[in-house]
């Protein structure tokens, strides 16, 4: 546990100074928020609620998938995995320390912008805090496998192209920032399989939003949960086999 | 400081036992049935030309690389099942580093002394490498000769029993090298077995009691540098009539 706990101290303190990855998880999130929520420029479908939904979601992508991706890529082209894989830390360790940052920066996330939108007007009261907990939790665990499995086996300029490039293509298209109801019907189809729409949905369902459609011919929300779960299992199993700690 | 490195219980006669060691990379077999051993106390290099294995050999010993067959047992222990008792008394020092752009001297010895937790005081470390001016730099920032004194630095903060240095002196100026050979007395007055693959073939007659040569995967020379040198010939000129 000490080890563990001095990684996760090492991950918190580069990941501080690191101010691409600052911008991408937290001053991204907190700006599309305030400015989205002060000025009236979404569609009226658009409730607060879905924005906050979208906006936790966005933030999730970004830490779990986008952030870790890019910087266990860059470690791994540096070597820094292979030596920290030789000390008394080994991988196992490593891993949890790499998760307990990822989750550290997730709490901090979900706190600030619960905060800004409580500030926006928008009501806590229909809040379900155990299923924002596992929505979060499984979105982690799908969003960290994809990223896992991109930065394990490309180069790191690669990765770092392949994990931005998906990041936009999931935003735009993947039910996050424009609701999957709200898609044209290819796109919505598609975005019904994808671990991004269905995070968004089960986000927005935990908020208190209302849920709608068919996932997985099964109706909202626990259509949506099932495929979040489904990706939640596949997405790490996939990384612990494609990952290589040697770039 | 030098207290640090003294092994103090020896249950084995060697620090390493390397025997039909078999790396393969695909179809390519780069290690080929090695077998050679390092003494406590004493400094085994580990030569030969470019692609000859001195590195898959060492990262194997090292417990990075997996072997397709063989033994390795490290301060008597098996490196495929080796626990962190043991592994926290392996230095290492890999070729390429292994320590990100951004992290900066200090910092990063620290949490290496951390992480070993036998005692090593990082600032003494920091000094001892002659980074001390330096210890606020970020790896990006430093020389080639003083990343490699850093990347020395992380293999001494588990205050080894055994020390794997794979190419210590590459782009090093000669103070530098004067440094890395004292740090290396160091170690070896202390009774640690330094297993150090290098090219610079001077630097090993100087530094090695003992030389491994590798030749297309391998062993084609291993003896002591005395008996290898005997009768005044040169290292560099052995090498390169057993490995032509």
């Amino acid at each position: 546990m000490r080890l563990v706990l001095a990684q996760l101290r090492m991950e918190l303190t580069t990941l501080v100074r690191n101010y691409e990855q600052l911008l991408l998880i937290m001053v991204i999130p907190v700006g599309v928020l305030v400015f989205f929520g002060n000025v009236a420029v979404l569609p009226g479908s658009i409730t607060l609620t879905r924005l906050v939904a979208s906006v936790l979601t966005l933030s999730l992508i970004s830490t779990a998938m986008v952030s870790t991706g890019i910087a266990t890529g860059f470690e791994r082209s540096y070597h820094v995995l292979k030596r920290l894989g030789v000390t008394p830390l080994g991988r196992g360790r490593l891993i949890w320390a790499k998760a307990g940052s990822v989750s550290v920066v997730e709490l901090a996330q979900v706190t600030v912008l619960v905060a800004i939108a409580v500030g926006l007007g928008w009501s806590i009261v229909e809040l379900s805090w155990w299923r924002l907990a596992l929505a979060l939790l499984l979105g982690t665990a799908a969003f960290a496998g994809i990223g896992l499995c991109l930065a394990g086996r490309l180069r790191a300029e690669a990765n770092l192209a392949a994990q931005n490039g998906l990041y936009l293509v999931l935003l735009a298209l993947g039910g996050v920032i424009i609701p999957v109801d709200d898609l044209p019907d290819g796109l919505g189809a598609v975005a019904r399989y994808l671990p991004s729409g269905a995070l968004a949905e089960v986000v927005h369902a935990s908020l208190g939003g209302a849920s709608s459609g068919v996932w997985l011919f099964i109706d909202a929300p626990f259509g949506a949960w099932l495929v979040l779960a489904i990706w939640a299992l596949i997405a790490p199993l996939a990384a612990a086999r494609l990952f290589r700690f040697d770039g | 400081m030098s207290t640090v490195f003294v092994v103090n219980q020896r249950q084995h006669n060697n620090a390493l036992d390397v025997r039909n060691l078999v790396i393969r990379y695909g179809d390519v077999t780069a290690v080929d049935a090695v077998s050679f051993s390092a003494a406590f106390g004493e400094v085994t290099a580990v030569l030969g030309r470019n692609g000859a294995g001195k590195t898959s050999t060492l990262e194997a010993c090292e417990g990075v690389r997996r072997a397709a067959s063989g033994t390795i047992r490290v301060l008597g222990a098996d490196i495929s099942s080796i626990n962190n008792d043991v592994r926290a008394r392996i230095g290492v020092m890999l070729q390429d580093g292994g320590i990100a752009p951004n992290a900066r001297v200090r910092s990063l010895v620290r949490h290496y002394c951390t992480l070993y937790a036998r005692g090593v005081d990082a600032d003494e470390l920091v000094a001892k490498v002659g980074l001390h001016d330096r210890r606020s730099s970020t790896w990006r920032r430093l020389s080639g000769g003083e990343r490699q004194r850093f990347s020395l630095a992380l293999a001494l903060a588990a205050a080894p029993e055994i020390a794997f240095l794979d190419e210590p002196t590459a782009g090093v100026d000669l103070d530098g090298r004067e440094m890395i050979r004292g740090i290396i007395a160091d170690l070896v007055h202390g009774g640690c077995g330094v297993v150090l693959a290098t090219h610079d073939l001077d630097e090993a007659e100087r530094v090695a009691h003992r030389a491994v040569v590798l030749h297309q995967g391998k062993v084609a020379l291993n003896d002591t540098i005395a008996s290898l040198c005997a009768g005044g010939r040169r290292l560099e000129d052995v090498v390169r009539e057993a490995t032509r």
